[in-house]
């Protein structure tokens, strides 16, 4: 009797769908207890209908010719702006689809890389929580539940980098935890401060009001230094310099298949946050930045905290980009080269997105994204596989350590292969999917003119040209070593490494629906209004404008009865 | 083995814990309260019962059975069934968030049905909420009491 709820369309219920399915995978496989091989099949099935779920949103909410291009779920029938809003974008699809392929790969790859012993603990759950903690960051429309999500995560991969409980697992994990429930103290420091300067904690509310402060009586000037502390806890995520020191340690500790999915999903969330926050949320906020940097003594102005947010990042991105090709050139381990090289790869992501924030030109800013959400793509699909050729390597000669492996091309040719299809992708080799990504990041450096960035690329690239060629000349060929001499890969994991391999050629020869993709994706970052008017199109800033002219005709006290039922008519009416 | 206070206080004590947290639980939904927090209190009388008789008087003074001392704490069947609590509540609390898809409802949604003319309480109210905070109860407790039986073994 107290359900006044809409009832949900059909779009609306498939945002929520992939949630609920790993929802009820994580659960489902708990129940199952102890017998692994009903663990295993549940885990599959749910994989499968994941990438089912995550596909028709693709097609039905974004690609479509008669698309709507968002989607939202009101949880429980609450409406926006205090119940719990999931929006499905372009963006949050684009997002969506790269963890499905790498979660599907990975979880196939775990169901072969573990012994017996591993299956019976709580890998599956724990893996399915994982993807519902990255899935839920990806959907959500307000920023607490975001944080919600990132503990969901966070929590899975506590235990994940703990998994082996080996002494190096457990000091991994000492810093891992350490680090994140600091990071997590300062999420919610920012998230509380947000909602005490703005009053909502709902994006779109949020983006509203942000974009006409005067408008709803509130004072944003605060909230560019909060945006800053939520900027440093999503570098955190992403592991970009200077946070990145929690990448090697934990990304060795884990199982291969879950770095994979470290690498290739939870650092995009992170990503995925720097560009949903700064471009559909503050890009339009009415607060003029008048920042000087005392040691470099340049000054950062603009109107919008986008100039801020385009400073930190331009640094910590080039910063990363050198960090992690020096570092990479250098580990002593498949796993270090590749840890370090994701350090790197992020910062290839993080500069477009600076370039970006930095601009004021509408088309350099669109391309700008497009390239970030590019690479992403080609840095999920190729670091993912190569953590999961790791992974292969390790069960079949018991290291992963470049001294003790040598000769695996001769070997193994099909591992051989699919290591060396990551490697070219990451280097980015024409028609490889990395070849894209390169390529319009430098695409959009040139545009936006700025020559110094393009050198800083060109020597990230170099070193990626490095230390992929010192990987791979050390371990796939070269002498025979001894472990190596008995390596026997398991077919099955081979395969889906191939699978992968596959789908980076097919990136690369296919680009065009890719691109449309992406560039729908970028379309939707930065159309705040859309992202607007999908979630709670009653309430729109027109409206407050509206109740203005109200108060300006009925006289005095008139401002509340514009029937748009908004809480803050009142303040619009007063303003004039 | 702990004093002659210690114990009797827990005897005095642990009854009044478990019947406060089971209010808190069944009036959380629109009073303070809910499932977590008796949760949180049911698995503190547990600990006091821990702290006063030792970790083995549940299943060897209460449930009973015979306890060998050397095994595994994870491995104990008590630990097995607080384990398997946490997984029940899990799937309760998921359980009763797809019921309302299941009617067309959003998933979570939640309702209310009032009763007239009941015996005793006159007005009663039920809400499905109650559903969910007994699922994360469970959890609460399972997942608390898992943690402190091993970890206190240890």
């Amino acid at each position: 009797m107290a359900l006044q709820t809409l009832s949900p369309g059909a779009e609306s219920t498939l945002v929520i769908a992939p949630m609920l399915i790993v929802l009820v995978a994580a659960v489902g496989t708990l129940l199952l207890g102890t017998r692994p091989r009903a663990r295993a099949g549940v885990s599959l099935a749910g994989g499968a209908a994941y990438l089912i779920a995550v596909a028709a949103i693709d097609w039905y909410v974004v690609l479509a010719p008669d698309a709507p291009g968002a989607a939202t779920y009101q949880v429980g029938g609450l409406p926006a702006p205090f119940g719990i809003t999931l929006v499905a974008d372009g963006l949050s699809a684009f997002m969506l689809t790269m963890v499905a392929v790498i979660g599907v790969a990975s979880l196939v790859f775990s169901i072969r890389v573990l012994p017996e012993l591993d299956r019976r603990s709580y890998y599956f759950p724990l893996f399915h929580f994982l993807a519902l903690g990255v899935t839920g960051a990806f959907l959500t429309g307000d920023l607490f539940n975001l944080f919600v999500w990132f503990e969901v995560m966070l929590m899975a991969s506590y235990i994940f980098v703990a998994y082996y409980g080996g002494p190096q697992h457990t000091r991994a994990a000492f810093w891992y935890v350490a680090l994140n429930l600091l990071a997590s103290a300062v999420f919610l420091l920012g998230v509380g401060g947000i909602y005490a300067t703005t009053g909502t904690l709902n994006m779109a509310d949020l983006a509203r009001r942000l974009a006409a402060p005067a408008a709803y009586g509130i004072d944003p000037g605060p909230v560019v230094g909060l945006l800053g502390l939520l900027l440093s806890v999503f570098a955190i995520k992403a592991g970009l310099v200077p946070f990145q020191f929690w990448i090697p340690t934990a990304y060795r500790a884990a199982p291969p298949p879950i770095t994979a999915l470290l690498a290739g999903a939870t650092k995009k969330v992170g990503i995925y946050a720097i560009i949903r926050l700064s471009f559909t949320v503050f890009a339009d906020a009415q607060i003029g930045v008048d920042l000087a940097v005392p040691i470099v003594g340049t000054v950062l102005a603009g109107d919008s905290p986008l100039a801020f947010i385009g400073a930190a990042l331009f640094v910590m991105g080039t910063a990363s980009i050198l960090v992690g090709g020096l570092g990479a050139v250098g580990r002593d381990s498949l796993e270090g080269v590749l840890a370090y090289s994701s350090i790197g790869q992020v910062g290839f992501i993080a500069v477009p997105v600076a370039i970006a924030a930095t601009t004021t030109v509408p088309d350099v800013r669109h391309i700008a994204i497009v390239a970030a959400l590019v690479y992403a793509l080609n840095h999920a699909l190729a670091k993912g596989m190569l953590f999961l050729a790791v992974g292969a390597v390790r069960t079949a000669t018991g290291t992963s350590r470049l001294a003790d492996l040598g000769g695996l091309a001769s070997r193994s040719p099909l591992l051989a292969a699919a290591f060396f299809i990551g490697s070219l992708s990451l280097v980015g080799i024409p028609p490889l999917s990395g070849f894209f990504g390169k390529f319009l990041v430098f695409d959009a450096a040139a545009q936006a003119g700025s020559l110094s960035v393009l050198v800083l690329l060109l020597a990230g690239s170099l070193l990626t040209i490095a230390y992929a060629t010192r990987a791979w000349n050390r371990s796939f060929w070269g002498q025979r070593t001894s472990a190596v001499e008995d390596a026997i890969a398991d077919p099955v994991q081979v395969a889906v490494l191939l699978a992968l391999a596959v789908t980076i050629v097919a990136v690369g020869i296919g680009f065009e629906p890719i691109y449309r993709f992406a560039d729908a994706a970028a379309t939707a970052a930065l159309d705040t209004d859309g992202y607007i008017d999908a979630v709670d199109p009653n309430q729109t800033v027109s409206g407050v404008d509206g109740g203005s002219v109200d108060a300006g005709a009925g006289g005095g006290g008139g401002g509340g009865e514009t029937g748009t039922g908004t809480i803050n008519t009142t303040d619009g009416g007063e303003t004039p | 083995m702990t004093t002659v206070i210690m114990r009797t206080t827990a005897r005095i004590v642990v009854p009044i814990v478990l019947i406060v947290a089971i209010s808190l639980l069944i009036e959380g939904h629109n009073l303070p309260g809910g499932g977590f927090i008796a949760g949180v209190l049911t698995s503190t009388a547990f600990v006091i019962v821990y702290i006063a008789f030792g970790l083995d008087f549940l299943e060897r003074g209460v449930l009973g059975r015979d306890v060998d001392p050397g095994k595994t704490p994870s491995r104990d069947r008590v630990v097995v069934a607080y384990r398997r609590l946490f997984t029940v509540g899990l799937a309760i609390a998921v359980g009763s968030g797809l019921v309302p898809l299941a009617l067309a409802h959003p998933f979570l949604s939640q309702s209310y049905v009032v009763l007239e003319g009941v015996p005793l309480y006159h007005h009663l109210e039920i809400a499905s909420a109650l559903a969910f905070d007994l699922g994360v109860y469970c959890v609460v407790v399972g997942g608390l009491l898992t943690i402190i039986s091993v970890v206190g073994a240890e």
